[in-house]
């Protein structure tokens, strides 16, 4: 057999893959602008979770590095060049049990310290704020219950976006309507599942005012790829005007506009799911949506301030156009929160995600929302039908979803 | 195969008159054609066809892995939709897992495992039988749900209420739950037959501390079946019960809480991963002292440590379940006892290391899969060791990271174990060496396809990129030189050029099949007892049984220790050492006859299952049949009929044996 040049080769592949690997892994950290990268912290806890990774990465590569060199140096040195034989041994106990102890001690380093960020990150006693999650298939939705030192004195209910204060320490109450689903912003924690009829707990705390992607994390189901969120952290002024605008009474459009028509179409079409507070219909009669009655999971993405959020349907589209996502998305810490409170502007709209996802949401995004197959869910739909809008509809709509701000 | 009764020269012929019940079918007899295969109960013919059987679903699972990468290469993939995606990546997993890697180690097992023994079959050979049969129905079924309404969507994992009659509309993971019973039935009657093997079926003088390594492994894996798929198939059947007869065991709605399954699950799901794995690691410990030409180190720290391994793998099933919401102080025990299983695992690395520390390399293709395991487990076995960090694994879970971490495991560390024992035993069982050249080729295809394929997954992972998402968008890409994009399109390159590597592989078993050219008894210098017979072995293994003295027996057979210089010389050729054993044959050799039950109780189980979907009346076939089957099977002669038996030969010598039929 050839000798020689596997192993040159070889020890040249393994010396360029474990350089390669330990190399991008190191690097990987650097890339720019990856909006979900676990190596940019930009909270305490994410930080916390870093600084172990700081650790225990660099162990393993060095240990890599290590065993890889050995590997190397025992594949050229004892290859075989015409030697003896050799004799047989089986072994030296004294090697093993080095080998096993000093393993042993690295991993306790390695396990003290797991175990006290393990502990951190379950505290909840320094709480400042609570919001609820609910994962639903394949939206998320956020409740802020009343409390008073954040000066929300009336429950907020939103969705897609995610909106904290800075430098506060917000505990996510998740759990799930129908499958389970994993509540991720990379830059802020780590992962937690929601799970129906349970309440996870789960930290975030971000440090300066910004926009934070993340993604539904566990497999749930035909469009898991497309549930989508972001937290948005604004400064302490910033985000009691957010509040108090989500707080405000509802105005209805003025009549005689196209927005007015549009409220007629909501209310014919959309209502009977989403709700949007304070809407009334013609008669002054308060319109309370049901989606129970209508979607198998049990809600729908509440709409009464759906242009403060720049995106829709799970966060799977923009609600504002490249230019216009781009401007928050790259804008600096300082004037983050003045960009982000501007809302969807009639220039920044997305119009021709917006139109298509009226016209045919479930061309937009897979849902099990064909009538013809909902026997086993009794009629009840997983996720928005395609209502039949008229384009006449749809510009009445457009026109009234801009008014929701 | 068939029986075999001879009269040795100094006895009586025995004569065996075959116990007739009444009512009872004839034992088939044939030995050629296909009914030789159908009814076979031999381990040899049984491991063949595992192999086979495994092959065809490796090569299935494999393109299911290539649309992904297609699908993936570009953001907003447009190759598969979201709903075949998912179906995709669970049919991926799930034949990878149960109908390519177990029954493939399942091949070896039942090849190589008497052999080492130095047995003449396994312990029940009917039930080896049906363990195959089962297998080959529950793969069957499995892959009918594509032509059938559509796979199962769920994902390998199969998370409860996911997996529920409405969230999962079509019969999908119907037929993934009554495929992976009938496949679970067969792998623990073949873990039961074959822990009964190692126990009782050893040749004289070989104690346990005397096994090769591959059967201690093999040994352990089966233990670790006995005790964990009970578990799935508790699972599985709650979960055919909730969604083909309304029990509720994972409705949230009737108080259920969904972490049952879970738990369920990775109870059954982590000892499925040194399932995987020790198989390879038993294989490599045989090729790599034999190509270092030294004894493996430290023989019983690497027993003990895959034992160890073993046990220590039930007490760490949650630490898949980091962000499920186990609470801080289990998540805290399950994440330290995750480290303690890098413990033994690293003793392993280090031993294998230390096995050729000082020793005289020989680099074939087998031995270059066996350091090719070596290496890249270690890479994934690094990464496993960054997430039994919990806090960092609630970033990492469900990321490529992860996927990254366990292809290098499984498919660095087990596919390459099993391609070397491809390269290594393929002279045993089939009288022919694969192509060295055409190996070389498969080999460094297979690296170089392994590392750009699964590399960049650490970053894409690392940078965000979740799993199982048929779909990824340009606006969560980032930009730089770690941007998605360019890292998918690697993978999904080198996806392809993996795929060539494993082609080099079948075109140098279609070149091998062809030559004509036979391999030498003994071309590795090996050292262990399947080498002390023919190749490809007789039905009976061996013209007589071994006595065993030494670890590593056939090599201390054929070599001696020069006291002077502390090396080895050798004394005995080992086609020398064959020819006296056949010169010294024993006079009886009875070996089990084929049989029809194995294969009619399989279709019946099989049917009864299907009866899941297909209602009452094909359960009732399918029941009727295996019923039958089973009535059948009790009441079978014990040895096919006396006029199977051929004429003694002219000398009365018992050695040459002839086909029966």
């Amino acid at each position: 057999m050839d000798t020689v040049s596997p192993v040159k080769s070889l020890t040249r592949r393994i010396s360029t893959t474990v350089a390669g690997v330990a190399g991008a892994v190191v690097l990987a950290g650097c890339a720019q602008n990856a909006p979900q990268d676990t190596w940019k912290p930009k909270g305490d806890n994410a930080q916390m979770i870093y600084s172990l990774d700081k650790l225990v990465f660099p162990i393993a590569g060095i240990v890599g590095v290590l065993v890889s060199a050995l590997a190397g140096y025992i594949f050229v040195k004892f290859r075989d060049k015409g030697q003896a034989i050799p004799a047989q041994s089986h072994g030296k106990p004294i090697v093993e049990i080095v080998l096993t102890i000093v393993p042993a001690l690295i991993l306790t380093v390695v396990g003290v310290f797991t175990f006290r960020t393990i502990m951190d990150l379950a505290e909840t006693q320094d709480t400042e704020m609570i919001i609820n999650v609910t994962g639903q298939q394949w939206w998320w939705e956020y409740d802020y219950p009343a409390q008073a030192d954040q000066g929300i004195t009336q429950p907020i209910i939103t969705s897609g976006q995610l909106v904290i204060p800075e430098d506060t320490n917000v505990l996510l109450r998740e759990t799930s309507r129908d499958v389970i689903h994993s509540f991720w912003i990379p830059a802020l924690n780590g992962k937690k599942d929601a799970v129906p009829g349970r309440i996870h707990l789960l930290r975030m705390q971000a440090d300066q005012p910004g926009i934070y992607a993340g993604q539904c994390t566990e497999f749930c189901g035909l469009s898991h790829a497309n549930m989508r969120m972001e937290a948005i952290a604004l400064s302490k002024e910033d985000f009691a005007k957010w509040v108090a605008n989500q707080q405000k009474p509802y105005t209805a459009p003025a009549e005689g506009t196209l927005a007015k028509e549009g409220e007629g179409v909501f209310i014919n079409q959309c209502a009977r799911c989403h709700q949007v507070n304070g809407i009334k219909d013609a008669n002054g009669k308060a319109i309370i949506s049901a989606p129970d009655e209508n979607v198998y999971s049990g809600a729908a993405p509440n709409l009464t301030t759906l242009m403060t959020r720049n995106t829709f349907a799970g966060a799977m589209f923009d609600m504002v156009n490249q230019k216009c996502r781009a401007d928050v998305w790259d804008a600096k810490s300082e004037d983050f929160g003045a960009k982000y409170l501007a809302g969807v502007t009639e220039d920044c709209l997305n119009e021709k995600n917006l139109r298509a996802w009226l016209r045919n949401a479930p061309a937009m995004k897979p849902m099990y929302a064909d009538p013809a197959k909902l026997e086993k869910t009794n009629g009840l739909y997983r996720g928005m039908p395609n209502l039949g809008l008229t384009e006449d509809d749809i510009d009445k709509l457009v026109a009234y979803l801009l008014t929701l701000k | 195969m068939a029986i075999i009764e001879r009269p040795g020269t100094s006895t009586t012929p025995v004569v065996v008159t075959p116990q007739q019940t009444l009512g009872a079918v004839k034992r088939p007899v044939a030995t050629k054609g296909w009914r030789e295969w159908l009814f076979t109960v031999d381990h040899k013919k049984i491991g063949i066809m595992y192999g086979v059987v495994a092959m065809v679903f490796f090569i299935i699972g494999g393109v299911e892995a290539l649309l992904i990468r297609l699908q993936l290469a570009m953001p907003d993939g447009q190759i598969l939709s979201a709903d075949k995606y998912n179906q995709m990546f669970t049919m991926h997993a799930t034949t990878m897992v149960f109908l390519f890697a177990m029954p493939m180690a399942g091949a070896f097992a039942n090849y190589f495992l008497p052999l080492q023994i130095g047995a003449r079959d396994v312990a029940f050979p009917r039930i080896n039988a049906l363990s195959l049969w089962l297998l080959i129905i529950g793969g069957l079924v499995l892959n009918a749900s594509w032509f059938l309404g559509g796979a199962a969507d769920g994902g390998w994992f199969m998370y409860a209420p996911n997996s529920g009659p409405i969230f999962s509309p079509s019969h999908g993971v119907d037929f993934w739950v009554i495929g992976l019973q009938i496949a679970g039935v067969a792998s623990l009657l073949g873990s039961i037959n074959l822990i009964v093997t190692v126990l009782n079926m050893r040749a004289p003088g070989m104690s346990l501390m005397k096994m090769p390594v591959f059967t201690w492994m093999i040994l352990v894996v089966q233990f670790l079946l006995v005790f964990s798929l009970p578990v799935i198939t508790v699972a599985l059947v709650l979960l055919m019960l909730q969604r083909s007869y309304g029990a509720t065991f994972f409705d949230v709605s009737q108080g259920a809480d969904p972490l049952l399954w879970q738990h369920l699950f990775w109870i059954f799901g982590h000892p499925e991963v040194y399932v995987l794995i020790l198989p390879a690691f038993g294989i490599i410990s045989e090729v790599l002292p034999t190509f270092a030409r030294k004894p493996l180190f430290g023989y019983p720290f690497v027993v003990f440590s895959g034992a160890s391994i073993g046990l220590v793998g039930f007490g760490v099933w949650a630490h898949h379940m980091f962000a499920s919401g186990l609470g801080p102080v289990s998540v805290a025990v399950f994440s330290v006892a995750t480290m303690a299983i890098a413990i033994p695992t690293g003793v392993k690395i280090f031993n294998w290391l230390l096995t050729m520390w000082g020793g005289k390399i020989w680099y074939t293709t087998a031995m270059n899969f066996a350091i090719g395991l070596v290496v890249l487990f270690t890479i994934g076995g690094l990464s496993g060791v960054t997430h039994s960090v919990a806090p960092s694994d609630t970033q990492q879970t469900d990321t490529y990271y992860i996927v990254a971490h366990f292809h290098y495991v499984l498919f660095g560390g087990m596919v390459f174990g099993l391609f070397s024992g491809f390269y290594y035993w393929w002279p045993k069982v089939f009288g022919k060496m694969l192509n060295e050249k055409l190996g070389a080729w498969n080999f460094w295809f297979m690296v170089i396809g392994m590392n750009m394929t699964f590399g960049p997954m650490h970053i894409l992972g690392l940078q965000g990129q979740p799993r199982r998402m048929y779909v990824w968008t340009e606006a969560r890409a980032g930009e730089g030189f770690f941007n998605l994009g360019f890292w998918n399109l690697v993978a999904s390159i080198g996806s392809f050029i993996l795929a060539v590597g494993v082609l080099f592989f079948l075109i140098n078993v279609v070149i091998t099949a062809r030559s004509k050219q036979q391999a030498p008894l003994d071309p590795w210098d090996a050292r262990t007892l399947e080498w002390l017979t023919t190749s490809p072995p007789k039905a009976h293994n061996f013209d007589r049984i071994p006595v065993v003295h030494h670890l590593d027996e056939f090599f201390h057979r054929k070599y001696e220790e020069d006291t002077a210089t502390h090396t080895m010389k050798k004394v005995a050729e080992g086609e020398d050492l064959v020819r006296a054993e056949g010169d010294a044959a024993d006079a009886h050799i009875h070996l089990p006859s084929p049989s029809y039950w194995p294969i009619l109780l399989s279709i019946g189980v099989g049917l009864l299952g299907l009866g899941v979907v297909y209602g009452i009346p094909m359960m009732v076939i399918g029941f009727a049949i295996t019923l039958f089957s089973a009535y059948g099977w009790v009441l079978e002669p014990s040895v096919a009929e006396e006029i199977d038996f051929e004429p003694s030969d002219n000398d009365g010598n018992t050695k040459e044996i002839a086909p029966l039929g």
